[in-house]
């Protein structure tokens, strides 16, 4: 380590510190301790070091946890009166303080030896994409190499079957797909049905739109998701497996498939399963893309061959799924979080996160936020670390508006809910739902009533039309919707649109129709006057729905010609140098004289 | 008896020594993100620089290929890693500083401190 000073990258080592800033090391004085190591390296006038919070690095029981790099040095319980010794040693003579180092060799957060010191990557926790980002997910070697199958080798030396599944529910895992219903209980009610055969299933039929995190999940760390899904087969006693993913994940698919082939020559996939009798295959099947196969019973038709429509239940697909046998199906990142829960215990994984919502969540953070990107959180993190700490804020100083979680099942939260904790009842409660991961920020330039139309776009195109309320339903708010963004909106359209959503979402079959409604309720609920703006004063306070626009030609207008030249309808007058003006009959609203005009005189409202 | 966890202790074993073999420790790594987002970005290109500069004689480099790390307004994202050494973040890399990274990072070892992410 002393080397490390002689490093010629650059003249001295730049120390960068994480400071663990979850919620137990907050409550074991990290906030003093920070204070007392800032002021300990002023003192000494050390040159060269930041300092960075981090999220809970889940070590509570050790914490505060301190973490230096490069060297990736962690210390654990540090106290005020270690900071001298540490500064002293670690970061003036570059020797490391031994007696306070702790070892772990957890299978979580290995990409902080990365990207720890990155702010956007501080406040993440990291479970499920834990190797997304580190590892050469084409490179079984690369996978083995990170404890890759050790889950899976410990499960079948020295746990039962019962024991897996008992693991399972202490880790307080819940469907990451987006009901929250307990993994562990879903796969002890598949164990103990009996009926002949039974499946596991792995939905990768990512649906909603902007969602990215199956499928790079799936890129990213392959063997993570068979491993996960061969232990589940072990547990409730099932000999194959079928992944069913959509077919334009081609990537996703072809790196499935190099894992599916590698594992099977190194013995983990197949007949005899590292040596025992435990045999267990997976398969492949595509999806043709249809929104409503990720509802389980209906992508179970879907992999049977029938068209992809969902079925009452019960009975669930644990009693009867998959050709009638008994079903355990999952989602991607649930899959994901097995090998975790197996190697590092259900009590360390029950010990993140908040009472009723366990682990972590993978966010896909879209829209208007300065660092886009998937984003991997404990649950308890609040809408506004998200947004601010992770996401870098709202640019070009505009100001949020709201949050969109849930893609077209879930609802949109307004400023006011920013400090929402992330878990499944919280967000529930706020009038959102967790749902699979989007997560849309939106700022002022946006239309509620134009995002509320574009879900139901999308709910009503992909409704199968199986049940009438959600196929015919969604259609007439539809059409309400498109009349009140043409500025054709009538009295009552409002709570004609509360009215039939509310029918919608109690006589609807399945869960997209059921929850289809949401994105207008909820923005009904939270942006009411938007609604009634466009109803009554015929005006888009966003400016997003063309017909409520009129463009007109203000004094800093110079006559350069510009904007009568683009457009398309003739509606600009005006004579050279002189100030041009608007014809508001033939005006079409494209708004290509607002973009092309280069000295802001032409304004729209 | 032998048990699973005996074969997967050997497995990984002859897994780690695989990779060590190939450079693993005792070069530069270089990771390119090579997910779908990042192949849009242009990432291919990118690696195909790496790959010419291997070929063309560049010695002591380990290159990898990498899935997603989440970074989508900064891709394609090259990772240089040396061991001791806080790893080298590239953002929003295209064949350009790609070739540049060749240059000054990999070869003369200077770190191209406008990049970073």
């Amino acid at each position: 380590m002393a080397d490390l000073r002689k490093d010629n990258n650059v003249k001295e080592v730049h120390y960068k510190l994480t400071l663990c800033d979850g919620p137990t090391c907050i409550h074991n004085q990290s906030k003093q301790l920070h204070q007392v190591l800032d002021a300990e390296i002023k003192n000494r006038g050390v040159q060269n070091v930041s300092i960075h919070l981090s999220g809970c690095l889940g070590m509570c029981k050790k914490g505060p946890i301190l973490i230096v790099n490069p060297g990736y040095t962690m210390y654990g319980n540090v106290k005020a009166a270690d900071i001298p010794e540490i500064v002293q040693s670690h970061l003036v003579e570059g020797k490391p303080v031994a007696r306070l180092t702790i070892i772990e060799d957890h299978l979580y957060n290995r990409f902080f030896r990365i990207f720890g010191d990155v702010d956007f990557f501080g406040k993440q926790m990291r479970i499920t994409l834990r190797n997304c980002g580190i590892i050469d997910p084409e490179n079984i070697d690369d996978y083995l190499s990170v404890r890759g199958y050790e889950a899976l080798a410990k499960v079948l030396t020295n746990m039962k079957p019962q024991d897996v599944i008992a693991e399972v529910k202490k880790s307080g895992l819940r469907g990451r797909g987006g009901a929250g219903f307990p993994t562990g209980l879903k796969w002890e009610f598949t164990a103990k049905a009996v009926n002949g055969d039974k499946y596991v299933i792995c939905n990768a039929d990512e649906g909603d739109p902007g969602a990215f995190m199956d499928r790079g999940t799936i890129e990213g760390d392959p063997h993570t998701v068979l491993e996960g899904m061969i232990i589940g087969g072990y547990a409730i006693g099932a000999k194959k497996g079928i992944v069913y993913i959509r077919a334009e994940y081609p990537l996703a698919i072809k790196r499935l498939e190099k894992a599916m082939d590698a594992a099977r020559q190194c013995g983990f996939l197949g007949k005899n399963i590292l040596g025992t009798d435990f045999s267990f295959d997976i398969e492949i099947r595509l999806g043709a893309g249809a929104f409503v196969c990720g509802e389980e019973t209906a992508l179970i038709h879907s992999i049977e061959g029938s068209r992809g429509m969902p079925r009452p239940r019960p009975p669930f697909p644990a009693v009867s799924g998959l050709f009638g046998k008994p079903t355990l199906i999952n989602n991607v990142e649930t899959w994901a979080n097995i090998p975790v829960v197996i190697l590092d215990g259900g009590d360390w994984f029950s010990s993140i996160g908040t009472e009723t919502s366990k682990g972590t969540k993978v966010f896909a953070l879209a829209g208007k936020v300065r660092n886009t990107g998937m984003v991997e959180v404990p649950m308890g993190t609040t809408l506004r670390e998200i947004v601010y700490d992770i996401g870098g804020g709202i640019p070009n100083g505009k100001k949020l508006k709201a949050i969109q979680t849930g893609g077209p099942s879930g609802g949109c939260l307004p400023e006011q809910y920013l400090d929402t904790q992330i878990d499944y009842e919280s967000l529930a409660k706020a009038g959102s739902i967790m749902g699979s991961g989007g997560m849309i920020v939106i700022d002022e330039d946006s239309c509620m009533v134009g995002l509320a139309k574009f879900f139901i776009e999308f709910t009503q195109d992909e409704s199968c039309g199986k049940c009438t309320p959600c196929r015919e339903g969604t259609k007439r708010m539809l059409e309400i919707l498109t009349r009140i963004t043409r500025g054709e909106g009538r009295p009552g359209d409002i709570e004609k649109l509360e009215r039939l959503g509310g029918m919608i979402k109690k006589s609807s079959l399945c869960g997209l129709g059921q929850s289809a409604p949401n994105p207008v309720l909820s923005t009904i609920k939270n942006f009411r006057a938007e609604y009634e703006e466009h109803i009554h004063q015929k005006k888009c306070r966003a400016g997003q729905c063309a017909a409520m626009l009129s463009y007109t030609i203000g004094e800093r207008c110079v006559g350069c010609g510009a904007c009568k030249r683009v457009c398309p309808a003739g509606a600009i007058e005006g004579a050279r140098k002189e100030k041009h003006v608007i014809d508001a009959a033939k005006c079409i609203r494209c708004g290509q004289c607002f973009d092309v005009c280069k000295f802001n005189a032409v304004s729209k409202a | 008896m032998v048990t699973p966890k005996d074969i997967l202790r050997k497995k990984r074993a002859e897994a780690v020594n695989r990779i060590i073999s190939k450079g693993y420790l005792s070069t530069k790594r270089v990771y390119v993100g090579m997910a779908t987002c990042e192949i849009a970005a242009g990432s291919r290109d990118v690696m195909e620089v790496f790959r010419q500069a291997i070929a063309n004689g560049l010695v002591d480099v380990y290159l990898s290929q990498k899935g997603c790390a989440g970074r989508c307004n900064l891709e394609p994202t090259v990772e240089v890693v040396e061991e001791g050494k806080i790893p080298v973040k590239y953002g929003r890399v295209t064949p350009e500083r790609a070739r540049e990274i060749v240059e000054r990072h990999l070869k003369k070892g200077q770190v191209i401190a406008e990049w970073l992410i």
